[in-house]
């Protein structure tokens, strides 16, 4: 007995390409069934051009990089292949061979959020990680506990000009990223936003920092956080 | 041909086969460029270094589609705030397209990226990856039978958000 025709129309929307006997023996069974299958593979033809969206054209190449070792460990694509980044993580931490070159300081900004930002978030949640003052030291400063007590995660992170920290603070409304560059100058005060968060920038005693977060209020709260609990280590003795 | 050649030469066909689709669906998981580069990346990187595990070739599509949404799971779908959107996906790369087929493209992809995961997800491993019902129900641990009756709703939710919002020509000729 064949299939009735709403069942096949119901098939015919799970499964427009089947090839299963007993739908393909069914496609033709009547001038409904066939006018059903016209309409559904212009539907498919539609759903199809607006699914296929571009691939980089550079993606299988550097795929095949791979084996070769040219490629291991999570990389920052837009970034390592429009500069050449030349960065090694090695077993000790990182060393650092050159800095690419971002046209300014929100391309930086929006480049490195995007590359890790949102990923960090979620595994300072997971397991956070980095000794706040250890990694500070490298840099001669530390952190007083209204900064250094809500930090989840911290690590180093490239800047435009050379080594920076990379933490997220969990804050009472939500993580909130900061990125200090110790070498970078800024405006202090700029805002801009990109990707439905909000970036403030901080000129502080020593360096800079881009905070980032997805509360507009929140950033101002903790650009005097940052500027109170960001301290030169001598300051402290 | 020494095996670590035959090694290469297996993952080269690997990602010539199924990159551009794998980056695709990735675009469509993450709604990011930078992030979907990064997931096909870890994907392959995973993939190289298990490249052994791989007995049968037929079974590659199916492996690497698990790989890749084990490690989106695991590094961008929990707890990760939603830093991008619709606009994002709809890249522009329809110049050639009509004004009317432009904006039915358009509201596709908003239609998509606003179906419930529960529907998105089988619509994209089948359209995007062009996976049976039966691997779909593998690869989301549910039966065949819900997993075409989700593929029906996502095509009618889609349906009916083209007839809601008046795209012209054609389409409504279809329902």
């Amino acid at each position: 007995m064949s299939m009735n025709f709403s069942e096949f129309k119901r098939r015919l929307g799970a499964e427009p390409r089947s090839e299963d006997a007993e739908m393909l023996a069914a496609r033709d069974a009547s001038s409904e069934h066939r006018a059903a299958v016209a309409e559904a593979e212009q539907f498919e033809h539609r759903l199809e051009r607006a699914l296929n969206t571009p691939v980089p054209a550079d993606l299988i190449d550097t795929l095949r990089t791979i084996p070769a070792g040219k490629n291991h460990g999570r990389r920052w694509w837009p970034v390592a292949l429009a500069a050449g980044l030349l960065m090694a993580v090695g077993a000790a931490g990182l060393s650092w061979r050159a800095a690419p070159d971002w046209p300014s300081v929100e391309a930086y900004v929006m480049d490195h959020y995007r590359h890790d930002g949102g990923r960090l978030v979620a595994e300072s949640f997971e397991a956070g990680y980095g000794n706040v003052h250890e990694v500070l030291a490298e840099f001669g400063l530390d952190a007083e506990p209204a900064l250094a007590n809500i930090v989840g995660l911290v690590k180093f992170c490239p800047t435009p000009d050379g080594k920076g920290v990379h933490m997220v603070l969990h804050t009472h409304d939500g993580p909130l990223t900061v990125i200090f560059m110790p070498e970078t100058d800024v405006e202090d005060g700029e805002r801009w936003a990109f990707d439905e968060m909000d970036v403030l920038l901080v000129d502080l005693e020593r360096g800079s920092a881009a905070v980032i977060g997805s509360n507009r209020d929140q950033l101002s709260e903790y650009y005097a956080v940052l500027q109170d609990s960001l301290v030169v280590q001598s300051d402290r003795s | 041909m020494s095996i670590e050649r035959q090694r290469t030469a297996k993952f080269d066909e690997l990602a010539r086969e199924y990159g551009a689709d794998l980056y695709r669906y990735a675009m469509w998981l993450c709604g990011n460029d930078a992030l979907a580069k990064d997931l096909v990346q870890e994907t392959f990187l995973r993939a190289w270094k298990a490249i052994d595990s791989l007995k049968e070739t037929r079974a590659a599509k199916s492996w690497l589609i698990t790989i890749l949404r084990r490690e989106y799971a695991r590094t961008f779908e929990r707890k990760v705030p939603k830093f991008t959107d619709v606009d994002t996906v709809v890249v522009p790369d329809d110049d050639e397209l009509e004004p009317d087929d432009r904006a039915e493209v358009q509201m596709l992809r908003q239609g998509i990226m606003q179906l419930a995961p529960k529907y998105r997800d089988p619509l994209l491993l089948q359209t995007v990856l062009g996976s049976s019902c039966k691997e779909i129900a593998e690869e989301l641990g549910i039966s065949k039978s819900a997993v075409m009756t989700q593929l029906f709703r996502a095509r009618e939710q889609l349906k009916k958000k083209l007839q809601k919002d008046g795209v012209t020509g054609n389409v409504h000729e279809l329902f």
